[in-house]
Formats: C-alpha cells, structure tokens, sequence
C-alpha cells in the first residue's frame, strides 16, 4: 500500500469517512468502517511490516500505543485505531440511544482507522515530492514539511522550560490565580524563544532564495501510474454520485 | 507573502500544540490550541491566522481525526482576532480578555453544530461529560451540546486572549516592528 502514489493514498484516506456520512446507516457505516480497518492490517501499514521509513513527527506515538511492550508490531495500526476510537462509543453511549450510537461509531471509527492508516502509511518526504512534482510551489511544500518538523522540537522545548521552571521552584498547583500565573511563567518563555526563532529561520530561507512562487526540481518524484490517476477520479465520481442519490 | 511570514506559520502552528504541555502541567481545563492562530493574526493579519489555524488543524488531525472539521473554527477565530488587533485590543489585559470572552461565545456557537452534527457531541472526553451533565440538567440535545462547547471554550479563548497580549508586551520593540500589524494590534501606533 505505501508503494501507492501519496495522492492516491490521500484519495483513499479521504473518500472512506465521506461514503461513511453519505451511505445510508448502519450498513454504509459498517462497510467503511470494515475496508478502513482491513486496511490497517494491511502490508505497509505497520512498522513490522514496509511501513518503518515514517519520519517520527508522523507515528502516532502520542497515543502511546505505538512502543507499548507488548504489542506485536503487526497489528500496531490496527490496535491504535481500535484504541483512539473506543472513547468515542463510550460517549456516544452515554448520550445517545443505541441506533444512533451505532450510526455515528461506525463513522467515526472509519474516520479514524482511515487517517491512523494514512498516517502509517504515507511518508512526508514522498508527499513533499510529490506536491513540488505536480508544480506546487515549493513555499507550500516547505509550510507542509517545516511544520511538522517543527511540532516535536516545541514540545521538547515546553517540557524543558516545565522542569527548568519547576526546578526554580515554580509551583503549578493551588488556586486557579496562582495556576494562571504559573501558566503565564511557563508559555512566556516558550512563546518568545519561538518568535525570536523566526529571525533565524527567515535568515536560513532567504539565503536559499525561497519565497512565494519558487519552483523546485524534484529528484525523487513518486510515479504516478495512469490506473491510480484513474482510480482517484472514478472515486470523486463515485462520492459525488452517491450524494447526489442521497440528497436526491 | 514575504518569507518572514512563511517563516512564522509553522512556528505558529508548533506554539498552538506545544502549550499543551504547560497547559498539562498546571492541571486546568484549557486547550490553548488557538494560540498560534490568534499571535500570528495579531502579528502579520487575518491571511496568516488562517493559513496557521488551517495547518493546525491539519496538524492536529493526523493525531485526532476528530479535528479536521473543526477547521473553521480556526478560521473564525482568525478573523475575529484580525479584529481584535486593528482595534487594538490586545493593549492591555483589561481589553484583551473581554475580547477572548467574546470570542468564547463566538467559537462555542461555530462548533456547536460541528460537534452535534457530526460526532453526536463526543470530540472530548471534557466536552461530552460537560454535555451529559447539560441534559442532565433538562437541556435540549442542541443546547446541552452548546452548554459543553460553551463551557470549555468561554475560559479558554478569554486567557488565549490574556497570554497573546502579554507575548506582544513582552516582545522587544525592534522585534515587533518586524511584524507588519504587531504594533497596531498592542495599541503603540
């Protein structure tokens, strides 16, 4: 699956929770939420399997499930959308009667299983390519890419300013004040560190003459086979003419 | 666009998600997620907010799924922080938080029916609690479901609000004259 062209595989991860809202519930739901899961079991879709090469901004560790000892690799993506979706029933329950926390499960779970398996199986590198191959501008590429490059490295610098903080004796606890003026001592310095960042990176990307409407040369573009051209739109067609008959 | 804005999305982007561990280490019930969003309007106007409220909904999906249609509420808070700042309401916290309070009724209406519609009111384990405790309480589907977006929402934007304006008062002089709207945003022009 992930030898797939990342459009292809974006086109998939999309049309699967928009057949689920349109095709009529239970069984529309039912159906998607069964292809989106068979499709985190498949080839690719795991570290155990071809899937390992995922820069670490895209695993979704924050769930915690992906390095939990235990857990055989190959059903890593499976169990991770098992396990993001589980809290969704539970609310649903809790609010709903039992067709409509079935309905509205069924959706969401193809929602989920569809993206944790987009996300297993679609590399941003491979993305980038492809984007810049199709004449997107490399400015949008780099907004894509620098983003998610970014995320982790501001996490880790929250944590350290939460502990270098703590160890100044810093107390997040007590009455809300004291809590929202532990808050302000704690995203002051991350927030301001951040700006002050933005000098450099502009510095680093003027040098490399980016701006708005650059184009880049790609060197590694994935293929892009007329059959998967073809089968993205015929899924387009498909979602629209199932609206159509839905709304009709 | 000029590449000094290119530079501050993503850095934006990475602000909204990376408070969410100072946000946990003071155990109150704020997300902070509309950080980025409304720092980067108030810093260089509404077509950044959007462009980093966009992102980081885009960001946020690949952890939750959930996320994805609550894009415009992004985009609304961008807007309405454009506001704010050609106002210049982020000069001091006295007119900061009202502003975040307004805000928090304006971003609880938009997702309201996102959160209804679509996931049956279920986005958050906060969300849902608070809107079991609305029909609790004899609230309609609908309003219950306001009563817990409203509730997690109304706080939250109002010390988004508090904290955007405090980064524009701490920023140095030179380094929000870099910025094309920072100065107005903070009342100085």
């Amino acid at each position: 699956m992930s030898a797939l062209h990342p459009f292809s595989l974006l086109a998939i991860a999309a049309a699967l929770p928009a057949f689920a809202w349109i095709l009529p519930a239970p069984a529309g739901g039912l159906a998607t939420t069964l292809v989106a899961m068979g499709l985190t079991l498949t080839p690719g879709a795991s570290p155990g399997s071809t899937g390992a090469g995922l820069a670490p901004g895209w695993r979704p560790r924050s769930t915690g499930v992906w390095l939990t000892p235990g857990w055989r690799p190959g059903l890593v993506t499976f169990r991770t959308a098992l396990v993001i979706a589980a809290p969704f029933w539970l609310f649903l329950r809790l609010l709903h009667d039992g067709p409509t926390t079935v309905a509205m499960g069924l959706r969401i779970t193809t929602m989920v299983a569809s993206c944790v398996w987009l996300v297993a199986v679609l590399s941003p590198d491979r993305l980038v390519e492809a984007m810049v191959a199709r004449g997107w501008s490399l400015a949008v590429a780099y907004l894509f890419a620098a983003t998610l490059s970014a995320v982790p490295v501001l996490k880790a610098r929250a944590r350290r300013i939460v502990e270098a903080q703590r160890c100044r004796g810093l107390s997040p606890r007590g009455s809300v004040a004291n809590r929202l003026r532990a808050l302000r001592a704690l995203a002051l310095p991350l927030v301001l560190s951040a700006l002050h960042e933005v000098d450099e990176r502009t510095l680093a990307l003027e040098t490399r003459g980016l701006g708005m409407g650059v184009r880049r040369t790609p060197l590694a573009a994935p293929l892009d086979r007329t059959a998967e051209r073809v089968a993205r739109w015929t899924l387009l067609l498909l979602c629209l003419t199932a609206l159509i008959r839905r709304l009709a | 666009m000029s590449v000094r804005l290119l530079a501050l999305i993503p850095v934006a982007v990475a602000i909204s998600l990376a408070l969410s561990a100072a946000v946990d280490a003071v155990a109150l019930p704020l997300f902070l997620d509309t950080t980025g969003t409304i720092l980067a309007t108030a810093l260089a106007g509404p077509a950044v907010g959007v462009a980093v409220g966009v992102l980081t909904s885009a960001v946020n999906t690949l952890r939750n799924p959930t996320f994805s249609p609550f894009v415009v509420v992004q985009i609304i808070v961008a807007l309405y922080a454009g506001l704010a700042a050609r106002a210049g309401l982020f000069r001091s916290l006295r007119t900061a938080v009202p502003a975040g309070l307004g805000l928090g009724v304006i971003a609880s209406l938009t997702s309201t029916p996102i959160s209804y519609f679509v996931f049956g009111c279920t986005t958050t384990g906060g969300i849902a609690l608070t809107t079991a405790l609305g029909k609790a309480l004899g609230l309609p589907p609908l309003g219950a479901c306001f009563f817990g977006s409203f509730v997690s929402d109304f706080g939250d934007k109002a010390v988004t609000f508090a904290l955007v304006a405090a980064v524009l008062h701490a920023l140095p002089r030179r380094t929000a004259a870099r910025f094309p709207l920072a100065l107005r945003a903070m009342g100085a022009t």
